[in-house]
């Protein structure tokens, strides 16, 4: 068993609704392949620092799944075919840092501040 | 005695005067690694705010000469950074 952290970028002209659907879709093929969904964060709509698929903002959703590396194969052999995906990364770590969102709320506030101020 | 401590002093003087622009100064103030202090943030692909600071404004990777980031936090600093290039974070 591995931990990895997985996240993906969807369309920006998508509804929430949708995303609660996609974010559903892709947790119960976690489980179905016998993983183990320990967390999923919701980044929200950010801004892409550069053009992806003619997309200026992405919707990401983030995972942090233990399991195996078959798992793996399996969700992005699906992901590749999903047309409301931009992009999906997965990264293996040693330990995950459940108490860090660095995408909550305030955060988000602060980079857009950073950025007028620039 | 007298004459031997006055040799002592005036080695050391003119040692220090003989220092050209391209010896390494030791007298210089030398930095120590931002990244490896205690209470130091962590090297992530998901904290843009510190990886912000270790790229130029072209978005290129600093490098550790100027920025006095330790080898080891060199190393995961541009993991980090190309990690979060590829999900268009930076």
């Amino acid at each position: 068993m591995n931990l990895y952290e997985h996240t993906i970028i969807a369309r920006q002209d998508i509804s929430p609704s949708q995303i609660k659907s996609l974010k559903e879709k892709y947790s119960k093929l976690i489980e179905e392949n016998k993983g183990n969904l320990v967390q999923t964060q919701e980044w929200g709509l950010l801004n892409l620092s550069y053009l992806i698929k003619k997309n200026k903002k992405g919707n990401y959703i983030h995972f942090k799944i233990k399991g195996n590396g078959d798992l793996i194969k399996e969700l992005e052999k699906n992901e590749r075919i999903d047309k409301n995906l931009l992009r999906f990364v997965t990264i293996r770590v040693k330990k995950f840092d459940l108490k860090e969102n660095y995408f909550g709320k305030d955060e988000i506030e602060e980079i857009k501040k950073e950025k007028k101020n620039r | 005695m007298k004459s031997r401590k006055n040799n002592s002093k005036k080695g050391k003087t003119s040692s220090f005067s003989k220092l050209s622009i391209f010896q390494p100064n030791k007298y210089k103030f030398k930095k120590s690694c931002p990244l490896s202090v205690k209470n130091a943030p962590k090297v992530d692909y998901k904290n843009i705010k510190l990886l912000k600071r270790y790229v130029s404004e072209n978005g290129k990777i600093l490098p550790s000469r100027i920025t006095n980031v330790s080898q080891k936090k060199q190393r995961e600093l541009s993991l980090s950074i190309k990690r979060a290039r590829n999900l268009a974070l930076i």
